[in-house]
């Protein structure tokens, strides 16, 4: 019952909240990265 | 400023008589697309019957953005537009004459493109039909042209226009080309539910969305900046 | 300067705050849903997402307005700052819609409504990041990027409409939003955190723009601009 009618359903919520957090973990990595690099930039 | 851009108007219609070649090749490439379609689905005529409406505009629409493109080419190659804008003419008349000429060019793709789809494709239909079928493709003209002329004028600058103009505009225009697709096809195959008015009344919302729009927007797009 | 700094820092540390707690309550407290199960649970991420993706992109509509109507540096940040956050939300929520869509419908792609059209917005959007990447001269991207956004944006309503219309002629399944019995804390704490993060993320990307507007404002003597826009090389 607590699986209602659809089954395995924890894989797909464990795909998506994975896909979800590492997506925006990249991007904030990203722009970390990138605001470093022009900091750099800023004192060449 | 409506006779500046009927002027404009009748500029490009003069250098489009005088290089006639160019609309030839476009209509060419309308012909080589539907072929193109045909040979990608095979050669079940049931399925090419239905599915005639949507490879008509779709042919129409790749035509299109070579003309789109095109339609600055030659004010960016002997920098015209400069010239232009010098000229007292105001950047809106500019606009609105490009625009008008654009969709009238386009509008020229259907008259040889639709007898060259029911050819191919099985497909019969009567004079009302034709005219049916022009008129919704100037409605669809007149909203491709839009932000078609828009986007034509600021990709021309740049040397990435042949990606960047489809790519801008294909997302843009869904709305015209499913609802040229739909009223199109209902023409072709008939329509018990009447649903051609929705279809025309969002293909003509577009238009006149988009004719306004585009115009106020286009004296920002070619204005100098620093 | 650096008080600001912090400040803003604060909206990030406070978003992933809530987030968590939020995913938590989401993830092991809510019970399962009654005919999806645990699959619900994906909602509580993918309509954040949606909320607030949609939220950045009017806020970009907003700045681009802003942009042309007063041509400073500080609307261009904002606005591609909205837009390139936006665009990260909207691919993710595509993802998440085909991963609750394989469950639920058997299949990876159905063409829903909001999913679909969500898609036209990615592309729009996407476009828009396309095209400013090809223009050199920060005045003249500032302005078209401005007037692609506008166009983008007044768009979405209509390709809404027109998605609706094309699929009202075959059978509408049912999309997250229409069922019911949710939680409402998981929701409503993931998406005020999600809204928080992405204010933060915002800020970040606007700082970065800024600081290359500030660079090629410094370049731009030493450097011979060529004539008549034709850079891209």
């Amino acid at each position: 019952m607590s699986e209602g009618m659809i089954v395995g359903g924890w894989n797909y919520v464990i795909a998506a909240y994975t896909i979800t957090g590492a997506g925006l973990a990249l991007y904030v990595w990203s722009l970390i990265i990138r605001l470093r690099n022009s900091h750099n930039r800023d004192e060449d | 400023m409506a006779r500046q851009a009927w002027a404009v108007v009748r500029k490009d219609l003069l250098l489009e008589w005088r290089g006639r070649s160019r609309i030839v090749s476009v209509l060419l490439f309308g012909v080589v697309t539907l072929l193109l379609f045909s040979f990608a689905i095979g050669p079940d005529s049931v399925i090419l019957q239905a599915a005639a409406g949507g490879f008509l505009v779709l042919a129409l629409l790749l035509s299109s953005t070579l003309g789109l493109s095109e339609s600055f080419r030659l004010e960016q190659e002997q920098r015209a537009i400069e010239g232009l804008l010098l000229l007292p003419v105001d950047p809106v008349a500019l606009y609105y004459g490009k625009c008008l000429s654009n969709t009238l060019f386009l509008m020229l793709l259907a008259p040889v493109l639709t007898p060259v789809a029911l050819f191919f494709y099985n497909v019969e239909l009567g004079p009302t039909g034709f005219l049916q079928l022009f008129g919704l493709w100037g409605l669809a003209a007149a909203g491709l042209s839009a932000p078609g002329t828009l986007y034509a004028a600021m990709t021309s600058r740049l040397q990435s226009q042949d990606v960047l103009l489809p790519l801008l505009l294909f997302p843009l225009v869904i709305p015209v080309l499913m609802g040229a697709v739909k009223s199109v096809t209902l023409v072709l195959t008939g329509d018990p539910m009447s649903q051609i008015q929705s279809w025309t009344l969002l293909l003509a919302s577009f238009a006149i969305i988009y004719w306004s729009l585009c115009g106020l927007l286009f004296p920002h797009a070619i204005e100098e900046g620093s | 300067m650096s008080q600001r700094m912090t400040r803003i820092h604060l909206f990030g540390l406070g978003g992933l705050l809530l987030i968590a707690v939020g995913t938590f309550l989401g993830l092991f407290v809510a019970p399962p849903e009654r005919y999806m199960g645990e699959v619900a649970r994906i909602m509580y991420v993918h309509l954040p997402s949606a909320w607030n993706g949609m939220l950045f992109y009017l806020f970009a509509f907003g700045f681009a307005i802003a942009s042309i109507w007063q041509h400073k540096p500080k609307w261009d940040a904002l606005t591609v700052g909205c837009i390139e956050v936006g665009v990260v939300l909207n691919f993710l929520l595509l993802l998440q819609g085909s991963i609750w869509a394989r469950p639920t419908w058997g299949v990876w792609w159905d063409w829903d409504v909001r999913l679909t059209t969500s898609l036209i917005m990615l592309l729009l959007f996407a476009g828009v990041l396309a095209l400013r990447s090809f223009v050199q001269d920060a005045h003249r991207r500032a302005t078209w990027t401005a007037i692609a956004t506008i166009v983008a944006f007044i768009d979405v309503p209509l390709v809404y409409f027109c998605v609706r219309w094309w699929r009202s002629l075959h059978q509408v399944q049912s999309t997250p939003e229409t069922v019911s019995s949710f939680m409402v804390w998981p929701l409503r704490l993931n998406a005020i955190g999600l809204f928080l993060l992405t204010i933060w993320m915002v800020s970040q990307r606007a700082r970065l723009e800024m600081i290359r507007h500030q660079q090629e404002q410094i370049d731009e003597p030493a450097r011979m601009a060529p004539v008549g826009g034709l850079e891209n090389v």
